[in-house]
This record gives structure tokens, C-alpha cells and sequence, in this order.
């Protein structure tokens, strides 16, 4: 987890080389969008802007002026924690008995024994 | 040939001829003024000093030739003559948009002047229209009014971040306002056809009084924002508080003074005579169209 | 440093359809391949803009007039999402634009040729911007993943353009013989930078881009999707195309066309088009006059002192 306003290694701060990025206070923005009222909020695109008034003005037109958004979230990219370790995300140690994967296949195995077993019964 | 001459259109919502006249010439100032600023605007697209910025300014011009489309359509509702044929087919002299909308779009801080004051007035205008006895129109305005906050959040940004911005914009946007002002004033000039139109309903706010209620809105602005506005309290209106020399002058909040400009007004030639800018552009966005008249593009 | 190990590592990673965001380790070459691809791709969006734009002015009908104030707009959109993608890979967007306006990077061929007529306008947003697509939508596949995405998203924009286009044209082709007589000489001086468009064709073993999945399609391959497509469209509705070689071999399905002019695809692309200097010239013009607005969005406003 990153520390308070300091980009993780890899985060979306610190992969801009030397010299690159906008000038002083042009700020990058990330811009989110719904689709359809109750969807996810799924990102679109960054865009320059110099304040988030403007930003929200030019989110606008980069991702809603064909009327394709129904919500519009712009954050500035400062702001977004990026998580990309693997070992946070895909751990190594067996996690089957959190995953639906974990209980199919034994559930089918256990089950036929049952059904025979109640079968046989009869 | 202006669009009214020779109208066949049927009398809808039983207007009798005289305010259907007024009001399809109100129609057509409208239709213009939006089709001329659209065009001018969209001169903006592609280069425009920020790319973000760019895309969003086009918005903005698109959105007026879709208003002056609809408006074009609401006048062919009236007069039977095709919306295409009313915005193209006309000569140079028989456009009406308002003066302020005659001048080229210069440079940024400019058309952004300039759509700032047409975009106040225009507001006010569609304030005078929302209540319209003419249904279609009123229909219309609501809609169009959703849009225009938008433009009008965007151009207001856009004037303090240029008159406090530093001294060359600050200096631009004061040279644009100066010459700006008294072409402004044409957007509201009273059409002849005014009192049939409050007569019968179809505007609900006499013209003289948009124009004072759009200077009272914008009076403090000008002041926080040091750009020049050339009023002063008309003679006779109140306003006790006495201002210090060389103060501009302000509405006085509270106790409504009319203001009049201290410059002569526009008269009916704010809207009828127009300059080289203008006679460029109609040749311009003509030129496709008389190639081949009464053909379909 | 480029560790071996790594960069083979990389190299399976990417040529098997695996995929690179902007925070992943990657080689120099490759961030440089892909910053140089997507930069020529955001010029070529912006200089796309200019042959169009005359007739912004020009549009015979209210409709038209919406429909190519939008087209160009996309086009200034897709400039301005291919920048940021460059952008974001090192070079700065100020820094991109001045290379463009000094002549040092290139723009697609197309940019530089002039346009004539309304017709031309329906030429070029049908057969130019399908042309285009067939590229772009091998681009969705690209392992830079943010470019992947971003042609995701203009692709689907695009698909309006064409359609926009066809309209354009049959309605000038069912118009006037003078009309339809407008369309002919637009195709005819089209033709030419159209099939130079894809670029010569290339040896795939040799072409990092493809062997880095920059792009996954080689340049014959999309001349070849192109002319499938519309070579069929074009004759179906009785224009001529001015290539009495093209035809399709109907064993092999492979098209068969007049060898397009190399030299000249070469000599304009470096800037010696008909149109190259001119359109530079009043990017640099336009650049210039706003230059004080770009410097008044690089302070803080201040309040009214």
C-alpha cells in the first residue's frame, strides 16, 4: 500500500520519465464512466485540464458528448492509489476454500456416493 | 428574399397574420444570430489552443446550428418554406443576426467576449420566451436552456481565468469587450413586431426589460473582473448612494436604476446592415450551396 | 539495463498476446517503438483534421454542417487520447507538437493532399477513414494495452465517419450528372494515396512493431481487407476506379493492382507533399497566436488585484 500522496513503484506517477509529463499546472485527470444508470463505473480515458472545473467540462466531451454516459466520475490521477503487486493480488498459497472451485468437484464425488447409498436403501 | 415574403404557411395556434409576421421575424433573429455564432465557432475546431479545450469549444458550436436547426424547422412550421432553404438560400442582406455576431472570431480572448455577452443575453432572451403562449417555442426553449448552462458555466470560467490571469490576457479581454459592447446591445434590441408578441402572449418580458435585468446581472462581474462596461445610471433613476469618482457605474442592488449605454444605441441596423466579416462568411457557407441550386447534398 | 533473461522473457510475453501497461517494466526499444508509434498516429489525427476543416466553413446543409463540425471533433478527440498515451510514455505533449510543427516526425500521407470539392469530404470519410479502420481495428489487439484501449474507443467512433461518408457520397451519385461527376474526380485523385495509405509491403520477420504486437497486422494484409471491402462497394454503385490492373485472382482471393508510386508515398510523408508545408505552416501560425493562452493556463489564477 502506498503512503499518503507518494506514487507506488509502477503507480501512475513514477512511470513518466525524466522530463516528461505536463507542464506546471496543467493537471492530469482520469475520467470513470457508467454506462447505463446502476452499471460499474469503468475508466474511460486521462485528459489535461488546469482545475477541476475545466476537467469536468472537458470529461464531458471526451467521454459523454455522443450522450453514451449516464455519470461521470474525474478524479485527479494524483489522488489514485495503484495496486499492482502480485504477491498482494495473486498470492501463492492455496485459497480453494474461499472459491466456488474448491467444493465443486468433491460436492459432485460426494454426492453420487449419497445418491447410491439412499438408492440402495430402498 | 426574406423568408416571410409570400408565406403560405397555415395560421397555427390561430395566430392572426400580423403575429405570426412578428413572430417569425423573432424566429429568424434568433435562428441567425445561433447560425452565424455557430460558424463562427467552429472555426475553432482543430485549432484551438488546448486540444481538451479544442473538443469542448466545438460542443459549443455544434449545439448553436443545432438550435438555429430547430429554429430554422419551428419558421418553416410557419412560413412552408424548407429549413435548409431559409439558412442557405438567402442573400447577403437578407441575414438578420445581431450585430455582435457579424465580427470574425479573432482571437481567443474575443470569442470568448464575445460568446460570453451573447450567451447572457440569449439567456435572458430565452427567459422572455419560457412562458411563451406558442407552445412549439416554449418546447423548444426548455430545451435549449438545459444546453445554454453549460455554455454559460464554461464562458464564465473562461472570463476569470482570462481577466485574472495576468496582463496580456487581462489586456485582450478588456480590447474585446471595449469593441464588443456596442454591437451587444443588438442582441435585445425591441424587433418591430414586439407588442403583438407581448399582446398575444408569445414573450413574456418586454425586450427593454431583458436588457436591463442581462446589465444589472453583469454589472458586478465587469466590476470584480476590472473589464469595461460602458453604462451609467439613466437620468432620473435611483441611485443614492453616492460612487466614488471614476467607479463604474452599478444597478444600484436594491433599488433598481435602469442603466443606458454611454455610447449611441444600435438602431434596426444592428440587425440589417452588415460588415465585410459577415459578407465573407455568407460567401463562404453559401458557395457549396448556390453551386447547384435545388440540388440535394 | 537489459537484462537477457528478461527481455526474452518480455519478448514471449508480448508475442504470445500478452500485454503492457504503463507502470510495467519494459525494454527501452520498446517503450521508444511504442511512444514513436502512437506519437506519428496522434500527428496524423491532428494534421487529419486540416484538409477537412476548409469545409466546416463550406457544408450545403445543416445536417452536413453538424455531421462535419462532429467528424473533425472526433478527430481533434483522438489527437488529444493519442497524445495522452504518448504522453504518458515520456514525451511531453508540447514537446511532440513542436517536433510535428518543425517537420521532424511524420504524419500519414493522406494529410498532405489537397481537398477540392464537397465531394472530396465524401471520399474522404468514406474510403479514407474505411482504410483507416481496417489499421485501427488491428490495432485494438496491440499489447500496449492503453493503446488497445484507446482504439477501442476510436474505432468505435469512427464507424459513425464511414457511415457518414457513404451517405455523403450516394447522395451525390443518385444527384446531378454534374454531381455525380464531382464524386468521379474526387475518387480519381484518391485513388493513388489511397492504396499508398497501408504502406509498402513489409517483411513480416523483419518488422519489430509485429514481432512486438506494437501492430498485429502487416501492411498488405490491410490493403487487402481494404480492397475485399470496397472495391465492391465502390463499383456496385457505378464508379470507376482508376486502376485498370485491380482485380481480384479468383483462386488465390488475392487483389491484384498497379504497383502504387513508393517514391512518392516516401517523398511526401517526409514532408514534401503537395499540401506538407502550407498545413505545417498554419499549424505554426495558429500554434503561435494561441501561445498566450497556453501560457495563461500554466498560472494560478489570481483574484482581481
Amino acid at each position: 500500500m502506498s503512503t499518503e500522496g507518494e506514487p507506488m513503484v509502477g503507480g501512475p506517477g513514477a512511470h513518466v520519465a525524466e522530463g516528461g509529463g505536463p507542464p506546471m499546472s496543467l493537471e492530469i485527470f482520469e475520467v470513470f464512466r457508467q454506462e447505463k444508470e446502476g452499471g460499474p463505473m469503468v475508466h474511460g480515458g486521462s485528459l489535461l485540464a488546469p482545475d477541476g472545473e475545466l476537467a469536468a467540462h472537458y470529461a464531458r466531451e471526451l467521454y459523454g458528448r455522443r450522450q453514451e454516459s449516464v455519470r461521470l466520475w474525474v478524479v485527479k490521477r494524483s489522488a489514485i492509489h495503484d495496486v499492482t503487486d502480485p504477491d498482494l493480488l495473486q498470492p501463492p498459497m492455496d485459497r480453494s476454500f474461499k472459491k466456488p472451485v474448491g467444493y465443486s468437484a468433491g460436492i459432485k464425488q460426494k454426492l453420487a456416493e449419497a445418491r447410491e447409498r439412499a438408492g440402495g436403501q430402498e | 428574399m426574406s423568408a416571410l415574403t409570400g408565406a403560405t404557411g397555415t395560421s397555427a395556434h390561430g395566430l392572426d397574420d400580423a403575429t405570426r409576421d412578428a413572430l417569425a421575424e423573432l424566429l429568424l433573429c434568433m435562428a441567425d444570430d445561433e447560425f452565424v455564432l455557430g460558424y463562427w465557432d467552429s472555426e475553432w475546431t482543430g485549432i484551438a489552443p488546448l486540444l481538451e479545450e479544442d473538443v469542448a469549444f466545438s460542443s459549443l458550436a455544434q449545439d448553436e446550428i443545432g438550435h438555429a436547426a430547430a429554429l430554422y424547422e419551428l419558421l418553416a412550421g410557419l412560413t412552408g418554406e424548407p429549413a435548409d432553404r431559409i439558412a442557405y438560400g438567402r442573400e447577403v442582406d437578407g441575414y438578420r443576426q445581431a450585430a455582435l455576431l457579424d465580427h470574425a472570431r479573432g482571437d481567443w480572448a474575443f470569442s470568448i467576449a464575445r460568446r460570453f455577452l451573447y450567451d447572457t443575453a440569449d439567456a435572458v432572451r430565452l427567459d422572455a420566451l419560457a412562458g411563451s403562449s406558442y407552445a412549439p417555442l416554449a418546447g423548444l426553449v426548455a430545451k435549449m436552456r438545459r444546453e445554454e448552462r453549460y455554455h454559460l458555466a464554461h464562458m464564465h470560467a473562461w472570463m476569470v481565468r482570462l481577466a485574472c490571469g495576468g496582463e496580456e490576457p487581462a489586456r485582450r479581454l478588456a480590447a474585446a469587450c471595449e469593441r464588443l459592447w456596442p454591437d451587444a446591445l443588438a442582441v435585445l434590441a425591441p424587433p418591430a413586431g414586439e407588442r403583438r408578441l407581448l399582446d398575444a402572449g408569445i414573450l413574456t418580458e418586454s425586450f427593454a426589460t431583458c436588457r436591463q435585468r442581462w446589465l444589472g446581472e453583469l454589472a458586478p462581474l465587469f466590476e470584480e473582473l476590472r473589464l469595461p462596461f460602458p453604462f451609467r445610471p439613466a437620468p432620473g433613476a435611483s441611485s443614492s448612494r453616492a460612487r466614488p469618482a471614476g467607479a463604474p457605474a452599478v444597478a444600484d442592488a436594491g433599488q433598481p436604476g435602469r442603466l443606458e449605454p454611454t455610447f449611441p444605441e444600435p438602431g434596426p441596423e444592428g440587425r440589417t446592415r452588415h460588415n465585410d466579416d459577415f459578407r465573407w462568411l455568407w460567401g463562404e457557407l453559401t458557395s457549396v450551396y448556390r453551386s447547384e441550386p435545388g440540388a440535394t447534398w | 539495463m537489459n537484462d537477457p533473461a528478461r527481455l526474452q522473457a518480455f519478448n514471449r510475453h508480448v508475442a504470445s498476446g500478452g500485454k503492457v501497461e504503463p507502470g510495467d517494466w519494459m525494454p527501452e526499444e520498446y517503450r521508444r517503438a511504442v511512444g514513436k508509434f502512437v506519437e506519428m498516429h496522434a500527428n496524423s489525427e491532428l494534421m487529419g483534421v486540416l484538409p477537412e476543416r476548409e469545409w466546416i466553413l463550406r457544408a450545403p446543409t445543416l445536417r452536413r454542417k453538424l455531421a462535419l463540425t462532429a467528424k473533425v471533433q472526433d478527430e481533434v478527440g483522438h489527437a488529444q487520447l493519442l497524445y495522452r498515451v504518448a504522453e504518458d510514455l515520456g514525451k511531453p505533449r508540447e514537446a511532440m507538437l513542436a517536433d510535428l510543427l518543425a517537420g521532424k516526425t511524420k504524419f500519414h500521407n493522406v494529410f498532405h493532399y489537397p481537398t477540392r470539392s464537397w465531394a472530396d469530404v465524401g471520399i474522404i470519410a468514406w474510403l479514407v477513414d474505411a482504410a483507416a479502420i481496417v489499421a485501427q481495428q488491428a490495432l485494438r489487439e496491440s499489447s500496449y494495452a492503453p493503446y488497445a484501449r484507446t482504439m477501442k474507443k476510436i474505432c468505435w467512433e469512427e464507424s459513425v465517419h464511414i457511415l457518414h461518408g457513404r451517405d455523403v457520397v450516394l447522395t451525390l451519385v443518385n444527384g446531378t450528372a454534374r454531381q455525380r461527376a464531382l464524386v468521379q474526380d474526387a475518387l480519381d485523385r484518391w485513388w493513388g494515396p489511397l492504396m499508398q495509405m497501408h504502406g509498402p509491403p513489409t517483411d513480416p520477420a523483419k518488422d519489430r512493431d509485429l514481432a512486438w504486437r506494437i501492430k498485429t497486422k502487416d501492411n498488405e494484409t490491410l490493403r487487402q481487407e481494404f480492397l475485399n471491402v470496397y472495391v465492391p462497394r465502390i463499383r456496385e454503385i457505378g464508379l470507376e476506379i482508376p486502376d485498370p490492373e485491380l482485380g481480384k485472382d479468383p483462386e488465390t482471393g488475392r487483389w491484384h493492382y498497379t504497383e502504387p508510386d513508393w517514391r512518392e508515398l516516401y517523398a511526401v510523408v517526409t514532408g514534401h507533399g503537395p499540401k506538407s508545408a502550407e498545413r505545417l505552416a498554419f499549424r505554426q501560425l495558429n500554434y503561435g497566436e494561441t501561445q498566450w493562452v497556453r501560457d495563461t493556463v500554466l498560472h494560478e489564477p489570481r483574484a482581481a488585484a
